[in-house]
């Protein structure tokens, strides 16, 4: 038994059947379901363990000017997924860990040693292993049943047992990691001058960050969709850093618009008939427009500290 | 100031970058206690100087020494603090609290010192690899693992404290960053270099971004940690007024590094202008100041 049915078996114990005691309290007519299915309550889980990796990793990234590396390893995840199921796997997500992973580190590499400047090399990679996923799949792939969109745009019913148990190691995987090196990474992120004189094994640590991102973007690919990743690791980040104060602040915030996109777009698309994946991104989205615009009208607003010292240089 | 084996030793250096040459012929010499400001136009190599002694670049040619041994080394690990441009460093889509910017500093991987410089293993560049690398991972990884169940957690948070104290922000440690003013937010990256303990802090322009009465609040914390804390400070600064509180200067000129040796600070200064002609300064800059001042 992998790690993810044991968490949903946790979920569902006969003594404490905390899924289905919470689907009784759930709104809507569809949405209970989810609680209650075994099928959605994969979805459920695998769904909001992503939310809450996404968020975590989502803030450093943003600050380490990345935000579109997710789209890009999310389509080269895409074209490892098409060459699994090309090559005939039961667990395509295997292939995209592996092309997702190779490329991260490519990435990584290329860019720490100033080769390729930017994200000249994740523009690179997302084209090139995207268009080598679909000639291998236009090819060899004659008369394939697998509903390959679903990897496109996110599709819960494409959670079965092991990807559910792949999805819940990755996550606990990367929680484990974060949990290790997250000070490590937060002083690369803010200088990492600094972070090496002090003697921080910042090379390390910016191959571990790639490597664990890479494993993250999998592990949502089924969830949210390759097209939307960046949905669930930017925006609520984004939207965090707009009201937070301070770095753990923003941390709570992140975590608290990526939980409620995420219940509200599954909510949304149980009780609409619409894709979950483009839903949550919706929501994702209005919610990031609307802290922007309250945090607009707020900063007309004196919104910097009165500075003592300035104001005795004026007077 | 006892004056025995200097602390950064830079002999007749050569830098180049991109292929030409920045530095050339440089020599410096950095005891404990000093507070050094290097000056000098745009260009002149300043911070390529800095850059080379803290080990981010390699000389082509010379030597440069930090406590004996070459910069990165284990043996200057720790010892020195890189203290960034606050203005133009720190991403501005940072939120963190000054408390926050500073633990950073704080966190101290274990140097094994029981592998000093001058061991065997250096001259073995794999066993040297195992260790800095491999050796430098895996205690990364303990420290980080023991502090994440509160173990040398504390003690930390003493260092954090006290750093914080010394540049004087305790009424704003729960402060954005970001929402400083210019002088507030430089010092809180020295507390952040304060924080690692370390004995020198080479400072990148501190003073850009900063205006003219926290400029000066900010030299006097300077001068504070210089006497009163022992630290030894390396200072890059267009700021004449800066330069003239320095013990020692040294001026940047097409790539040649001018070193006065002398104690007193005035004469310094005078010495200093007079080595910088054809420099783009003003004839007396400070006297411009001043006057701007009033």
């Amino acid at each position: 038994m992998g790690l993810g049915t044991g968490l949903h078996h946790l979920l569902n114990h006969p003594r404490f059947p905390v899924l289905e005691t919470l689907g009784m309290l759930m709104p809507g007519e569809v949405f209970p379901a989810f609680f209650e299915m075994e099928m959605l309550q994969r979805a459920l889980i695998a769904s909001v363990l992503v939310t809450v990796v996404a968020g975590l990793f989502g803030s450093y990234l943003m600050l380490r000017n990345l935000s579109l590396i997710g789209d890009g390893l999310a389509h080269v995840s895409f074209g490892g997924v098409a060459v699994g199921v090309t090559l005939g796997s039961v667990a395509p997500l295997w292939y995209a860990l592996l092309f997702s992973s190779v490329a991260s580190i490519v990435i990584y590499e290329l860019q720490s040693r100033d080769i390729v400047a930017g994200d000249t090399s994740i523009a690179i990679f997302l084209t090139g292993m995207l268009a080598f996923g679909l000639v291998v799949l236009r090819l060899f792939g004659q008369g394939i049943t697998t509903d390959i969109e679903g990897y496109l745009f996110g599709s819960l019913v494409l959670i079965d047992t092991n990807s559910l148990d792949l999805i819940v190691t990755i996550c606990l995987v990367a929680l484990i990691g974060l949990a290790i090196f997250h000070r490590g990474l937060l002083a690369i992120t803010v200088d990492s001058v600094a972070a090496r004189v002090q003697g921080l094994p910042v090379h390390l640590i910016g191959l571990w960050f790639s490597l664990t991102v890479a494993w993250v973007v999998v592990s949502m690919v089924q969830v949210i969709g390759a097209l939307l990743v960046t949905a669930l690791l930017v925006t609520p980040a984004a939207a965090g850093q707009l009201v937070g104060k301070s770095f753990r602040g923003c941390m709570m915030w992140t975590q608290a618009f990526g939980l409620t996109s995420t219940l509200l777009g599954l909510f949304l698309s149980a009780e609409l008939n619409t894709g979950s994946g483009s839903m949550i991104a919706l929501v994702a989205a209005m919610l990031f427009a609307i802290v922007g615009l309250l945090k607009l009208l707020s900063s007309q607003l004196p919104t910097y500290d009165a500075d003592p010292e300035s104001n005795e240089a004026q007077g | 100031m006892s004056k025995g084996e200097p602390i950064i030793s830079v002999k007749d250096l050569k830098v180049q970058r991109g292929g030409a040459v920045v530095l050339e012929g440089v020599n410096l010499d950095i005891h404990e206690g000093d507070f050094v400001g290097l000056s000098g136009p745009n260009g002149s190599g300043k911070s390529t100087l800095l850059m080379t002694i803290i080990g981010e670049l390699e000389p082509a040619g010379g030597s440069v020494k930090v406590y004996g041994a070459p910069p990165g080394s284990k043996a200057s690990q720790g010892r020195i603090a890189w203290v960034s441009q606050a203005a133009a460093q720190l991403p501005t889509n940072l939120r963190i609290s000054v408390r926050e910017l500073v633990a950073l500093g704080a966190m101290k991987p274990k140097r094994h010192e029981w592998l000093d410089e001058k061991d065997p293993m250096s001259r073995f560049p794999v066993l040297d690899f195992i260790d800095t690398v491999l050796l430098g991972s895996l205690s990364f990884f303990v420290f980080g693992a023991l502090n994440l169940v509160g173990i040398g957690r504390k003690e930390e948070q003493a260092r954090v404290e006290k750093a914080i104290k010394l540049v004087g922000l305790e009424d704003v440690a729960e402060r954005d960053v970001n929402r400083l003013s210019g002088g507030q937010k430089q010092r809180a990256v020295v507390a952040r270099g304060l924080a690692t303990e370390a004995d020198v802090l080479i400072l990148d322009e501190p003073l850009a971004g900063v205006d003219r009465a926290s400029r000066d609040e900010f030299l006097r914390l300077l001068d504070r940690l210089c006497r009163e804390e022992g630290k030894t400070l390396l200072m890059v600064t267009h700021d004449q007024t800066a330069i003239h509180q320095c013990t020692h200067c040294a001026i940047c000129i097409d790539g040649n590094v001018q070193f006065d040796d002398d104690h007193t600070s005035a004469p310094a200064v005078l010495q200093v202008e007079s080595l910088s002609i054809g420099a783009t300064y003003p004839a007396s800059p400070w006297d411009e100041d001043a006057k701007e001042e009033a």
